[in-house]
Parts: structure tokens; sequence; C-alpha cells
């Protein structure tokens, strides 16, 4: 059968293209749209849509959840703003250490980088592309659960003025959503893009998120002073006069991009309590220290195309 | 040389130096006209730097180069848009179908999404994996890859295509089968076409033109035909008696001159009269003629000479 692929040409002659020839704003879509379905395994083998839809349909499940208790009488068991604190990072590190490195790697691996550069493309519009793309799918992740969560909720409830309640609430839960995409987008990409072996590049990815995330962990846990609370059925209450937070708690929330996203959304106003205590001023300084991180992977991303385009 | 009609490419006094000091190109000034050229020179003779600076990928130290009338230093976009490439390296993903990637391709090069599957099919068609378009790259023989390597640079439909080393690590039927379809774009096509190579004796027979270039310096620049005007010769190789042969050929107007081994004689072929005055030469002598041979390599053999050339004066 091999036999047959040598040298049979069929003489139809050479037929000139003479249509629109689309520009790079257009190209950079293209790219961005192509790189966007394959980070769920469109486009690609069966295979390679395991991973990202069996996550999705994890970080679904407490939504799921939530809309039978609603439908039963409860109150909604999820906020929007957290969601299920520890399945969401903890999802959201598998999904991207495992898809980032199918976004950039397989190029670099294969080579075909060279081929995107002959094009009228350039070097910052790849990567550019490629983060669009990803910053697309990982909003696609936090929002998807969050809408499972909302309708689940609103189904059940009565009136306008609840359903109303419950939109308000979805708002700043969806505004996070945003922040963590833009933010492991840029961290997991940029990590992913230093090697062109897949399994280092989700072991890179994986590893800092996870190490960083444990470390910050245990400084926030070893320096937060417990504070005595009350409980009821309307949830836990500080009891007595509130205490200061000591500063190595705040400190430590700055070493995972977890924790850090964790301090902003506090000092924006959220309210649901994880890990990180409420960091009042130094709210800024996790604001601060949180930008620098998606700039410099940003950077740093940017810097890794500028070089492979000139090899 | 202001070759007419207007040439695809022309570089004057292009020089690139990289930073860490090793000079890639020093000060090329040459044209290529349209059709097939071939760009002869060793690995580091600066071939792939002067890819990439036509491209618009690496900028020049200095002097300047138009590729279909644009800067490759500030139009470096309208040139990749009409400008096809193909890598020497392996590029090509394994787990992806030949279909689905040079359409992708050629959705990178501008073409809208509908018509890119369009010229896929017929690109894959031109390089004859039409029946095998849709499997995996990865289960491709070299030869396949190449061909897949070549539908890619097509997909955008450009005006110019850059093959570098399109022959490398294909068998020889897979080389004269990748020559023919080279030769094929070029000449029924009509896709200027630049092929970058250092084995000049494979590529001759598809160019038009040949630049041979040495040290980011021109050797040489021509046409192909004006090669091998000069170059046809005839080799004898007789097992005695060479002395005499060399003495009665100039006798006879020849301009013999000793071949690379003891026992043969090189003759610049003219035509008819130089069999014959051979033949009556080696009859008249009665000499033991073992080999009578046409060469084909002989421009190499003249680039040869140049590079020693150069060598001796630079």
């Amino acid at each position: 059968m091999s036999v047959s692929t040598e040298s049979v040409i069929h003489d139809l002659g050479y037929k000139r293209y003479d249509g629109p020839r689309l520009g790079r704003a257009a190209i950079v879509r293209a790219l961005a749209w192509h790189s966007f379905r394959s980070a769920f395994g469109f486009g690609r083998s069966f295979k390679a849509k395991i991973v990202p839809f069996l996550i999705l349909i994890v970080l679904c499940l407490p939504a799921i959840v939530n809309a039978v208790a609603v439908s039963q009488g409860q109150p909604r068991i999820l906020h929007y703003d957290t969601y299920q604190p520890g399945l969401r990072a903890f999802a959201m590190l598998v999904f991207v250490a495992i898809q980032a490195p199918e976004l950039v790697s397989r190029d670099l691996r294969s080579r075909v980088l060279p081929l995107y550069f002959s094009r009228p493309l350039r070097p910052v519009d790849y990567p550019l592309a490629k983060y669009i793309a990803f910053t697309g799918a990982l909003l696609v992740m936090m929002w998807v659960p969050l809408i499972a969560l909302y309708l689940g909720t609103v189904a059940s409830v009565h009136g306008g003025s609840q359903v109303w309640h419950e939109t308000q609430a979805l708002f700043p839960g969806l505004l996070i959503g945003i922040m963590w995409a833009v933010v492991l987008a840029a961290v997991s990409l940029f990590l992913a893009s230093l090697s062109g072996r897949r399994a280092f590049a989700t072991g890179a990815v994986a590893i800092f998120l996870l190490l960083t995330w444990i470390l910050a962990n245990i400084i926030v846990t070893a320096e937060t002073r417990p504070v005595p609370m009350k409980c009821g059925p309307s949830g836990c209450v500080p009891v007595g006069p509130s205490q200061p937070i000591p500063i190595g708690a705040k400190i430590g929330g700055l070493f995972s991009p977890f924790t850090l996203m964790d301090g902003v959304r506090r000092w924006l106003g959220g309210l649901t309590p994880d890990v990180v205590p409420k960091p009042g001023s130094f709210g800024v300084v996790y604001a601060i220290v949180l930008l620098a991180l998606v700039a410099g992977c940003l950077f740093g991303l940017v810097a890794r195309y500028r070089k492979a385009a000139l090899q | 040389m202001n070759s007419f009609p207007p040439a695809v490419i022309e570089t004057t006094g292009l020089t690139k130096v990289y930073p860490g000091g090793v000079t890639a190109l020093s000060g090329l000034t040459v044209s290529f006209s349209p059709g097939v050229t071939g760009l002869i020179g060793a690995n580091g003779a600066g071939k792939s730097t002067l890819i990439k600076t036509l491209l618009g990928l690496l900028s020049p130290t200095s002097g300047r180069a138009l590729v279909l009338g644009h800067d490759c230093v500030t139009e470096g976009e309208q040139i990749r848009q009409l400008v096809g490439y193909m890598p020497e390296h392996d590029c090509l993903p394994a787990d992806v179908s030949a279909t689905e990637f040079v359409t992708h391709m050629g959705r990178m090069s501008g073409i809208p999404a509908t018509a890119a599957k369009e010229r896929a099919a017929e690109a894959l068609r031109h390089v004859g994996l039409h029946e095998e378009r849709y499997r995996q790259i990865g289960t491709y023989s070299t030869g396949m890859k190449q061909r897949v390597k070549l539908a890619q640079a097509l997909a955008g439909d450009p005006r110019l295509l850059f093959l570098d080393e399109p022959t490398n690590g294909l068998d020889p039927a897979g080389r004269v089968a990748m020559l023919e379809l080279i030769e094929r774009i070029g000449h029924e096509f009509g896709i200027s076409i630049v092929v970058a190579s250092h084995l000049l004796s494979e590529i001759e027979r598809v160019c038009d033109h040949l630049v041979a270039i040495e040290g980011g310096r021109l050797l040489r620049a021509d046409s192909i035909s004006s090669f091998t005007g000069v170059s046809q010769v005839l080799l004898i190789e007789v097992e005695d008696g060479i002395d005499a042969l060399l003495a009665d050929l100039t006798r006879r107007g020849l301009a013999p001159r000793p071949g690379a081994q003891r026992t043969q004689v090189l003759v610049p072929l003219g035509g008819d009269d130089t069999f014959d005055a051979v033949r009556d030469s080696v009859a008249g002598l009665r000499l033991p003629l073992s080999r009578l041979e046409q060469r084909r390599h002989q421009v190499e053999e003249l680039f040869r000479d140049d590079v020693e050339e150069t060598a001796s004066v630079g």
C-alpha cells in the first residue's frame, strides 16, 4: 500500500488563488481560535478530549449537587466568589498543567515555529494568540461551573427579587473567574514554553503551582492565630474582639498564584473566607505582586518566541 | 547583473554579522531572475542566513535586499505573504493529518477558512499525496514528509518559493521525484523558486540559474546555459600513451588538458567535430581506449576552481 504513495501526480494544472487575503489581525484570530479548540482537544483525536472534559465535569459536580439540594428547599450551598475552593484550585492546576503544553510545547517539539514565522505573523503574534486562546479556555473552565451553579439555584427560587439577588451575587464570581483565567494562562503558558518535551512542560507547571501553593498554605496557617468561633445554623462568626492579622500570614499569601488571587479577591471585597486572611490595606501589595507576576510571565513568553523566531 | 525580465530578488551589499562576531553574509550583491535558481554553497556558506534575511526575519547589519519589489527590512510582512518557505529540518507535527496541517498553514498565510481547505487539497494533490492526505503525518515516509513540507509552502499561493535542501534525507528515487516536482512547480506553475543546496550536481538539471556563495560572499551568478555551454567536456581514458594523445589532440586544434587521473584527458566539447577528431587521433595513434564519456559535473569543478581562486586572493 505504501508503494503507491510515490509520484502520483494528476495533471490538472495549477490554480492561482485570487480571493481575498486576510491581514495579520485575522490570522492572529484564526490562530487563537485554532488554539482555543485544541485546549479542549477539538481537531484532535478522541483521546485528547478526555482529560479536559473530565476536569470540566468534575468542576461542575458541586453545582449539580447544589441544584439537587436547592430543589429540595435548602439554601445555596456554595458561594459564587470561591465556588468549591480546594477542588477548583486543584482542578484548574491539573487542567493548565496538561493543556498548556498542548498549546505551546507541541509546536516547539515538532519545530513548526519557523513555518509560522515565515508567514505574515510577527514573532509577538504567536504568543499573543496562544495567550488569548488559553485565557478563553480557562474562562470556560471557570464560568461553566458558576453558571451551572446559578442556573441550578435560580431554577428553584421564586420571585423576581430572588433571581435578581442571585444574579447580583453571580457577577463578582464571574469577575474572579476572569482574574483566574488571566493569571493562570500567563503563568502556565510561560512555564510550558520553556520546554518542548511535553512531560517536562507539564511537570514544570504542576510542580511550580503545587509547591508554591503548599508553601503559601503552610506559612499562612502557621502564622495565623486561631480565632475563637461560635458556630450556629447560619455559619460561624468570630467571638470576642477582632484580632489583628499577623504580618507573617499576610506575607505568606504572596508566595503562590492561588493565594495571591485569593488575597486580591478579599481585598476587592470578597466575603467568603478562605485560607488567606483578609489583607486590609496590605491588599495593594497582593495586587501589585499579582500584576507583576502576570507581566513578568507575559514578558518571558514574548521573549521566548522572539528568540525562537531567529533560530 | 541587470537581468531581464526584472529580478525577483535583488541584494545590494548585504551584510549580516551575528552578535557573536560571526560574519554570515559579507557584502553580497546579487540578483535572482524569475524561474528556478539554485543557491549553491557548502554548509555554513550563508544560505540559510540569506533566506532568513530575505524573509525579513533577520535584519541585515548593512546593505539592503528587495524581494518581489519589497524591502526586506521594512516590508517583511508583505514579502512573507507572497513567499513560501520550506525549511531544511523536520517541521511537521506527527499527530495531525496532512490535510488539517496544510489547511491550518494556509490559514496562517491569510487564506480564509473555506478557501484554505480547497487549497490544501490542491497543494497535496500537486505534490502527489492526494490518496494519503487524511493519514496522520507521523505515519508518513521521509519522502512523503518532504512533500507535505512543500505542500504547506504552496498552500498560500506564493509567487516565490524558498526551498532549503529539499532533497535532504531522500533516497535516490525520492530525490528524482522531488526534483521533478520542483521543475514542474517552477516551469509549469509559474512560481519562481530558489533552491538552496550544497550539492550542485543534484539540482543543476532543474535550475535555470545558479548563484554560488561561499563564506557569505558571491562566487558566481549566471544562467545555467552559460555554464553548461563551456562546461560540456569529453573525458577520454586510455591505458597508455597519454602524452602522445595530448600532443596529437593539440595538433588537431583541440584544447586538451590532463584529467584527474594519469590516464585521463579532458577535451572541451564543441560539436560532432570534436568526437571525430578524438576518434581519428586515438585510432591514428593506435591507443587502447578504455573510456569515452561526456561529463555532466563540470559546473561543480568550475565552482571549485573559483573557490580556490577566491581563497587564495582573500
